[in-house]
């Protein structure tokens, strides 16, 4: 057996444990199912439990798998260990909520009876695969959230532990809500009309299928990047190819509901290719945007990545890109190709010249800003900057009637046309010229000093 | 065993190691030395490939901690300063789980299992939970878990804090017992006593940098210290002994001489004997035990 399951299962499912859980949730359904109170019979009872113990309080323990160890001081023998990327990654996923899943599977075992009972089999089989996915899915990413923590070195406080299981929450809450449109059991907890049919690429298909199928792939790669976090975590390198793979496959879905636009006023007189692009590269941005956040500004890190690509090692670079510089790549083609595409809009080519010469910009700040701090507040001196740069300072002008220099702090329309995206672009420039001295110039002064003998 | 050139490592407001260069033998216990807050425990961890340099390299066994720092760990055994347990589990389960996690096959965990226990003496504690242990015994089952692997490198971060004074000799009989087996020791503290039993080489950290620039031999196994005192002053002391076979003496004055011997219990009470014979009122012959307290100072002074 995985040691670090079996380890798990040596302190979470101990036999009086499993007797109490057993006890009480025995107990709740009698009593479901004896009074008319606030849900109505065992079965709906059973699915509010199974949320309560499986997505709120399993996301809470998955959140704790490596924050706990961290706390507890455990972490670095764990990491010490022999013991592969996958095998640690499952090992803590489903250890670390085993006992979570122990009563999500009494409440399950009572959800499905209630469901074959008035619906059938079929409806039955597609809920089972619905909860299981749910509770799998928030579970992962409260654990890969707390993982890119750990990478940052910053799991440590409860109130942190509480974002990394609102992350799992948010993604159970976003399941949920999608799964509701096309809930065959009838909405249960939404008390929404299901949708029978969803329009993707052009195609008409099943709403059903298509968010089991979506749910399935979205909880595989919500497993593989936890896999990926736990593999840099035992200092192993990740290759490109996954992240690049997730970035295809998130473009290529998101760009699929183009439909979606179409009946936006604004963007309407786009064609159905320039709706895509859009989608695509508004995805590959904001995914941009989330990375260079969550993922650790490394002064090292970026130093041997400039090394190996000097060296033209471009196995090592390749593989040293972190998830956010992919993802700018990914949104820069993207844009250029909309921007292509939109030949004959000039106003629309200004404004995607400009929204792309921003992004560039305040990515080149956030890596500036931790550049240039000292201690682990780089990022919040980086929302701080941006957060002046797009409220605080236009608001000024605006004040001042300055209207027109508005322009140099958010896409908008100027004349002549071509004055927002060079705006743009100068600032994108400027920052990521200050952000490259930043990094290089602390090197420059320590080669110096050791050469000078300073200490 | 353990080559390391112009190892730098930053942390964010501070360059925590400044360009250490060092080579460590295999099959020797070395001492880490210096203030707190010298560079210790980063350094420890860059060797234990748990961080990466900023500049410079670090070989293990022929493997560098960038390269291949997955078969680095599999190699060694690291026991951190602030080191946790699991203590809602017994002593036989933490060290299960520390065998299994550290890829022994199922057929011989519960063999490393007591064998462990047994090298730490706490084989009458085994059905213990861990978090009903004393602060001594703890340690102990700490270090019982870095060991169980029999990993050939280990490197311990204070390990003897906590520890009275009798589980401190034990230990440093099972360190010397693991540099006898095979392994290559690193053990930081900045209590120079307790690494005085064991260590036979030293490398001061101060300030990120090692003072000497190398790692100090403070202590030869076949051939340790001894300090010989006589009664009455004699100005032939020094040369006396130069002229002995197998003696090397390292400073000497009218009363008293500082030299290095086989460690042959035979040559040493015939070298006694020909002093006494030569008439040296030999008041007092015995193994120095300031070697390493010695050495810190001579070269903390030099570098001060």
């Amino acid at each position: 057996m995985n040691p670090e399951f079996q380890r798990n299962l040596w302190l979470e499912l101990t036999p009086r444990r499993m007797f109490l859980m057993a006890l009480v949730l025995a107990l709740i359904f009698f009593a479901a199912a004896l009074t008319d109170g606030m849900v109505s019979g065992p079965g709906e009872a059973a699915r509010w439990l199974y949320y309560l113990i499986v997505v709120v309080w399993g996301t809470r323990n998955a959140a704790r798998a490596v924050v706990g160890e961290i706390r507890d001081r455990t972490w670095d023998g764990q990491r010490l260990s022999s013991l592969g990327a996958g095998t640690m990654t499952w090992g803590k996923l489903f250890g670390s909520t085993v006992f979570n899943w122990f009563g999500g599977a009494i409440c399950l075992a009572v959800i499905l009876a209630d469901l074959f009972g008035k619906h059938g089999v079929g409806v039955a089989l597609i809920e089972f695969v619905y909860y299981v996915s749910i509770g799998v899915i928030a579970q992962a990413a409260a654990l890969l959230v707390s993982l890119v923590a750990a990478g940052r070195r910053q799991a440590h406080s409860q109130f942190e532990v509480f974002l990394y299981q609102a992350a799992g929450l948010g993604a159970a809450i976003a399941v949920y809500l999608v799964w509701a449109t096309a809930d065959p059991a009838g909405s249960i907890l939404a008390r929404t009309a299901p949708t029978d049919f969803t329009v993707w690429w052009g195609l008409t298909l099943d709403a059903r299928a298509f968010l089991l199928l979506s749910l399935a792939i979205f909880t595989a790669w919500t497993l593989v990047g936890c896999v990926r976090q736990m593999r840099l975590e035992l200092k192993m390198r990740n290759g490109p190819f996954v992240w690049l793979g997730f970035l295809i496959f998130i473009g290529i879905y998101v760009a699929g509901f183009d439909a979606w636009l179409s009946g936006n006023r604004d963007l309407a007189h786009l064609d159905a290719v320039a709706r895509r692009l859009l989608l695509g590269d508004t995805t590959f941005a904001v995914i941009a945007y989330l990375m260079v956040f969550l993922e650790p500004k490394d002064r090292v890190h970026y130093r041997w990545l400039g090394s190996a690509f000097a060296k033209f090692d471009l196995r090592s670079a390749l593989g040293g890109l972190q998830g956010w510089m992919t993802s700018y790549l990914f949104a820069l083609a993207l844009g250029t190709a909309l921007l292509v595409r939109l030949a004959s809009e000039p106003q629309d080519q200004a404004t995607v010249g400009a929204m792309l010469g921003f992004f560039s910009r305040d990515v080149a700040i956030v890596v500036l800003a931790n550049m240039m701090s000292r201690r682990k507040s780089g990022d919040f001196a980086a929302v701080a900057i941006l957060f002046s740069l797009y409220v605080l300072l236009p608001a000024i002008v605006k004040g001042l009637n300055y209207e027109t220099a508005l322009v140099v702090f958010f896409p908008r329309a100027s004349d002549p046309v071509w004055l927002s995206p060079l705006l743009a672009w100068s600032e994108a420039v400027l920052a990521a010229v200050l952000a490259f001295g930043s990094l290089a110039l602390p090197e420059e002064r320590a080669k110096t000093q050791a050469a000078s003998g300073t200490p | 065993m353990i080559e390391v050139r112009d190892l730098v490592y930053e942390y964010p407001s501070v360059r925590a190691l400044k360009g250490v260069s060092l080579h460590i033998r295999p099959q020797t216990i070395t001492a880490l030395v210096g203030p707190n807050g010298a560079g210790k425990t980063t350094f420890l961890r860059c060797l234990a490939a748990l961080e990466p340099p900023y500049s410079g390299t670090v070989t293990i066994d022929g493997l560098d901690t960038r390269d291949a720092p997955r078969a680095i760990h599999s190699r060694l055994g690291y026991l951190p300063d602030f080191y946790g347990l699991y203590d809602a589990l017994n002593v036989r389960r933490v060290l299960t789980y520390a065998a299994r996690s550290r890829g022994i096959a199922a057929a011989m965990v519960a063999g490393a299992v007591e064998k462990a226990a047994g090298r730490v003496a706490l084989m009458d504690r085994l059905e213990a939970k861990a978090g009903e242990l004393s602060r001594g015994l703890r340690q102990r089952l700490a270090i019982a878990q870095v060991i169980v692997h029999e990993p050939r490198v280990l490197l311990l971060d204070e390990p003897a804090a906590g520890l009275d004074p009798q589980a401190r000799r034990d230990l440093s009989t099972l360190l010397v017992t693991l540099k006898d087996g095979g392994m290559t020791l690193v053990v930081s503290s900045h209590i120079l006593a307790e690494l005085e039993d064991y260590c036979s080489e030293m490398i001061i950290i101060e300030a990120g940098l090692i003072v000497g620039g190398q790692a100090i031999k403070v202590r030869d196994v076949e051939r340790p210290r001894y300090m010989l005192e006589i009664a009455t002053a004699r100005s032939d002391l020094r040369e006396f002994l130069a002229g002995r076979a197998g003696v090397d003496v390292i400073e000497a004055d009218q009363h008293h001489a500082l030299i290095t011997h086989t460690k042959n219990a035979a040559a040493r009470a015939r070298l006694i004997r020909d002093l006494l014979a030569s008439g040296f009122e030999v008041s007092s012959f015995g193994e120095s035990t300031k070697a390493l307290e010695d050495a810190y100072f001579k070269q903390v002074g030099q570098g001060a």
